[in-house]
């Protein structure tokens, strides 16, 4: 592989020519900065870039991916920077592309039910403005306040809405996409069928950045529900929790939206962070988030009746029911400022993004349990039960950063080449990025082998986000 | 049936409040229109005659009293007793009190056994032209809505005003007199037993009080850069404010909560650190005089209603901020009586 | 020991939109919910209920006949019971009639010894029916109270938030005793609580019940009438400070205060 050029004044001054002066940040640490990490584990992850470029449309990032390819000059797309993989960490320095500034909301196309937006939107932008329309769109990382819609395709986010609507793949209808030699590509569109030739679209979801740069985005819309309640159980034992899951979906006649796994150590976390105080916050190991939607009163009367009953059947220490949106909050509060309450202990938590399938998660937990136990660590765990994905979120106990790397980085690949062994994968929904790259490697060999090809085809020179997903 | 305008004054640890004197440039213009008496009105202990005069100073025509060492501390029944003797005895045609604790409790005890109208947190007063009647607007929903309301046939017609949003102005008048109010023994017993006063050691200032207020929101990220906001605070002579989320999260306590929930404040200036601007909180900022907001989201709602919207980093714009006051000594210029 | 809750329904307001070109509030789909502030009431009489034997809690409210969803969510955190004071007449009233339809529902319900209130509703925001409550019971009323202690003697010691610190008060039952927030963390209701709230039949009670003249509830009960509604634009129109650099955000700030005479 032939060296990357150093960026040059000369270089800067063609790609302020490109777009703007302000659109360029060069030569400034402190503003460069905080485009050398992502949200996964703290400053030893990072990366500084020789300069950041914020583009406002496809046509100066196509101009400014055409100018790095003939400067050979590394390029990494970065969306909201709330990733946990790495994936828009400059490895090899050169240029970080932020998609901040193209943040429009393109269409909301009610009678196709979908909507077109740029890459720079905040999810729950978008989730607000479908909303007024009557509409629904069900991609729902657990950062959607803060995340991208770029970066949700990029990484084929997953979510807590996973087990009704599937994650970010399946909202995908058609990609804008500057490919590596500046091209400007339409996959895809404004239409839910599509059987002519390769699936082109998916084969860019997911795909961190490595084969283009996403510019437009179709999306699939859904209609909103009418209303939702949210069920907060807990157990004494993981056991039970999971054991409920197939009865409890099995017997409501909808799929939840929603089927949240929390351990008892990540509810004390998340509720000291939080001020609140749970019942059962001695006895469980477990707790149970359980949405569902319907479309009035008596549905979701029914609906919780039925599936409250059952928990207790199932041995559920109480359940808690909330059927309006402050009650709900309280719930929801405890799962979503779950990684922060960590970070509020241990600002450079890692987290590990392993899946596997539902009836194996008391055989994870437990494995991770134990490994905590060998490295003496805690070891929060929470997750999406009804897709098998949990983060266990290791915790330091006072070693030095240096130390901490190595020893967090053992505990997660443990514990994810074991979910490999129960019949899961490395990544559920965070990706590849570079920190689980071995993983990767390790676990999906053929599956290495063809990305290659494929990587080979669309960007040989290796230009885009290069040392990302495998080593080249 | 007089047309004096009645103000309530009240008396901590043996001075008047600040508020005291604010009531009394509401009621100066109310009496002015009227062509009637401007009368302050207080229930404590006996003070000092040159703290009453400070009364008159600040606009107060009359003065009527009850002192007594046994009205120290507030006890809602012999207040409203004394409240009611006095209004039942000289017949004012309007009694504002503050939208503070004291009034909002006093205040609907007295209406509501001299069976009258009483309009809360009441952001507006004026005289109608042709009935003379009192003309209260009050915000409502959030200050989605504003009301105007009127008492149109009981008397007094009665109002709480929100503290800070007039400042006390001296007043030259030629009147100055002084009824003081004797009560008999029986009006002492009280239901109520005072116990003890604790000071809320997160706060010496009173936030509905505060000339500047440095509110914080979830944009702070932790206690620990929450907490950096009480050195600005302490710099700019000010209270710390917090949104609903902050509140819920810990960092301060609900006693700074501003916002629909919460109190609603009218400082001078009010800082808004890392808040987003819901609906309900902006409910609480509206009398603001200047709203100065920091957000990393330009399209926070907060800058719709800021007059300095700064988009960066707010625990970054708060060190730079307290750093450039230490340097520079600047201090607020203080216009208190 | 015999406690009652007022409890009121209110526009959810996290709903509430503002046309941004008129200020109209847009009414449509207007959902209403058991006042927030009220929660705290409630959950705090369903604390006191738990650690005292054979106590009650009933949760009042006048209010429309749809109002009874809220008292059911009362109940749903705990409440025995829910009483809706529910009458045509009772349309219109403003904070003093509200409160004497109050006070004549609780006389005739008879003999609580604690009658919990929330601060004020996030609607009307006035916070004076709990005090004029217990002015027309002619019972002792504590507001702002932020914690509540019953004494051995029976004796209950309330903390009142106030400005700048905390008052501590003593008095005998009977009592209003108005809550803020700071008074505890209400939680979610359980399954039992939601069965039981389903199942439980509101009682409603009308003006003639309650021996409420007519002359004393609506408006024509209501010493104040609203003369004028209006909306106002509650945007100003600020500058825009977009430099990233924090150092020169913070001069901004420094010369906007010395511009506006405040420094």
């Amino acid at each position: 592989m032939k060296e990357y050029s150093k960026i040059t004044s000369e270089n800067i001054k063609k790609l302020r020519d490109i777009c703007t002066d302000n659109a360029v940040i060069y030569e400034d640490d402190s503003a460069l900065q905080a485009y050398s990490h992502d949200e996964a584990g703290g400053s030893f992850y990072a990366h500084m870039p020789q300069a950041v470029v914020k583009p406002c449309s496809s046509e100066q990032v196509s101009q400014i991916v055409r100018f790095a390819a003939a400067q050979n000059i590394p390029l990494t797309p970065r969306g909201a920077g709330s990733g946990l993989a790495g994936a828009c960490v400059p490895l090899y320095g050169g240029i970080v592309l932020s998609l901040e500034r193209m943040n429009r909301i393109l269409e909301i196309d009610t009678q196709n039910m979908v909507a077109v937006v740029e890459p720079g939107v905040v999810t729950n932008d978008l989730c607000k403005k479908a909303q007024e329309k009557g509409l629904y769109y069900a991609g729902y990382p657990m950062s959607v306040h803060s995340s991208f819609i770029g970066g949700n395709v990029a990484t084929n986010a997953g979510g807590s809405k996973v087990i009704k609507y599937g994650n970010t793949s399946h909202h995908v209808l058609g990609l804008e996409v500057v490919l590596p030699d500046g091209s400007i590509v339409q996959y895809g569109g404004k239409r839910r069928k599509d059987s002519s030739g390769y699936d082109m679209v998916h084969l860019f979801i997911g795909s961190e950045g490595t084969l283009g740069v996403i510019t437009k985005i179709f999306l699939n819309l859904v209609p909103l529900a009418g209303m939702t309640v949210d069920l907060m159980v807990p157990f004494e034992s993981v056991a039970k929790a999971i054991a409920s899951i197939e009865p409890v979906i099995r017997s409501s006649s909808v799929l939840p939206s929603a089927v949240e796994f929390l351990d008892g150590t990540s509810v004390k976390y998340s509720c000291s962070y939080n001020n609140m105080e749970l019942p059962f916050m001695q006895e469980a190991q477990a707790y149970m988030i359980v949405q569902f939607e319907a479309e009035n009163s008596e549905q979701i009367q029914t609906l919780y009746e039925k599936a409250g009953k059952l928990f207790l059947d199932m041995g559920a220490l109480n359940v808690y029911i909330a059927d309006n949106r402050n009650n709900s909050e309280k719930i929801w509060r405890i799962r979503r400022n779950w990684l922060e309450s960590l970070k509020a202990i241990d600002p450079n938590v890692p987290t590990g993004d392993v899946v596997v399938p539902i009836s194996e998660i008391p055989a994870m937990v437990e494995y991770i349990k134990a490994v905590g136990k060998k490295y003496e660590v805690d070891i929060p765990v929470a997750g999406h039960a009804a897709d098998g994905n949990l983060h266990p979120a290791p915790l330091n106990n006072g070693s030095s950063c240096e130390q901490w790397r190595e020893v967090s980085e053992k505990i997660l690949s443990e514990i994810a080449l074991k979910a490999c062994e129960l019949g899961g994968a490395v990544s559920g929904e965070h990706g590849i990025g570079f920190i689980k790259k071995n993983l990767l490697s390790i676990t999906k060999k053929n599956q290495i082998e063809s990305m290659l090809k494929i990587k080979k085809s669309f960007d040989p020179n290796n230009i885009m986000n290069p040392g990302k997903l495998y080593e080249y | 049936m007089s047309k004096d305008i009645w103000t309530f004054a009240r008396v901590i640890n043996g001075r008047l409040t600040e508020t005291s004197f604010e009531l009394l440039t509401w009621g100066r213009a109310l009496a002015d229109s009227l062509g009637s008496s401007l009368c302050s009105v207080f229930i404590s202990s006996k003070i000092q005659n040159d703290e009453v005069d400070k009364l008159f100073l600040y606009g107060a025509d009359k003065v009527y009293a009850i002192q007594d060492e046994r009205l120290k501390n507030f006890l809602p029944d012999i207040y409203m007793k004394a409240a009611c003797h006095m209004i039942k005895k000289y017949s004012p045609h309007v009694v504002i009190a503050p939208a503070d604790t004291f009034g909002k409790t006093l205040m609907p005890m007295v209406a509501s056994r001299l069976r009258t109208g009483l309009t809360a947190d009441c952001t507006e007063l004026s005289i109608e032209d042709e009935t003379g009647l009192l003309l209260q607007t009050r915000p409502a929903i959030g200050g989605n809505v504003m009301a105007t309301i009127k008492t149109p046939y009981t008397v007094p017609q009665m109002a709480t005003v929100r503290p800070m949003a007039k400042k006390p102005l001296k007043h030259k008048g030629s009147a100055r007199e002084m009824v003081e109010e004797k009560v008999e023994e029986e009006f002492f017993t009280s239901s109520y037993e005072y116990v003890g006063f604790r000071q809320d050691e997160s706060s010496e200032i009173a936030l509905n009080q505060a000339e500047v207020i440095v509110g914080g929101g979830r944009g702070m990220k932790d206690e620990k850069n929450f907490s950096r906001l009480y050195e600005l605070a302490s710099l700019l002579g000010g209270g710390v404010g917090a949104s609903r989320a902050a509140v819920d999260m810990g960092w301060v306590a609900y006693p700074h909560q501003i916002g629909l929930s919460g109190k609603t404040v009218s400082p001078k200036v009010y800082f808004a650190f890392g808040i987003s601007g819901a609906v309900q909180h902006i409910a609480g900022i509206s009398g603001a005089g200047h709203v100065i907001s920091v957000n990393k989201d330009p399209d926070s709602n907060i800058f719709n209603i800021s007059d300095l919207s700064i988009i960066g980093d707010c625990n970054e714009v708060l060190e730079k901020l307290v750093k450039k006051l230490q340097e520079t000594g600047a201090v607020i210029k203080n216009e208190r009586v | 020991m015999k406690m009652a809750v007022l409890v009121k329904q209110v526009p959810a307001t996290e709903n509430i939109k503002i046309d941004p070109v008129t200020g109209v509030m847009q009414r449509d789909n207007l959902q209403s919910e058991l006042n927030p502030l009220d929660t705290y009431a409630v959950e705090q009489a369903v604390r006191m209920k738990k650690n005292f034997q054979q106590s009650t809690v009933t949760a009042v409210s006048m209010g429309i006949p749809a109002a009874q969803s809220i008292l059911r969510q009362a109940i749903a955190m705990g409440c025995d019971e829910g009483v809706l004071l529910s009458d045509r007449a009772f349309a219109g009233s403003d904070t003093w009639a509200t409160a004497h339809v109050l006070a004549k529902g609780l006389q005739k319900l008879g003999g609580f010894d604690i009658i919990f209130a929330g601060e004020r509703a996030t609607d009307g925001e006035t916070g004076q029916v709990g005090p004029c409550v217990a002015v027309q019971l002619n019972i002792p009323v504590l507001t702002f109270v932020s914690e509540v202690k019953i004494e051995e003697d029976g004796k209950i010691l309330a903390t009142r938030s106030v400005e700048g610190g905390y008052e501590l008060v003593r008095v005998s039952s009977p009592v209003l005793i108005s809550v803020v927030k700071e008074i505890n963390e209400p939680w979610i209701p359980d399954y039992n609580g939601m069965m039981k709230s389903r199942s439980a039949s509101i009682k409603i009670m009308t003006a003639q019940d309650i021996g409420v003249d007519k002359a004393d509830c609506g408006l024509e009960g209501s010493p104040t009438r609203v003369s004028k509604v209006f909306y106002p634009k509650l945007t100003r129109n600020g500058e825009v400070f977009s430099d990233s650099d924090p150092e020169k955000a913070a001069q901004k700030i420094v010369d906007f205060l010395k511009e506006k005479n405040i420094l």
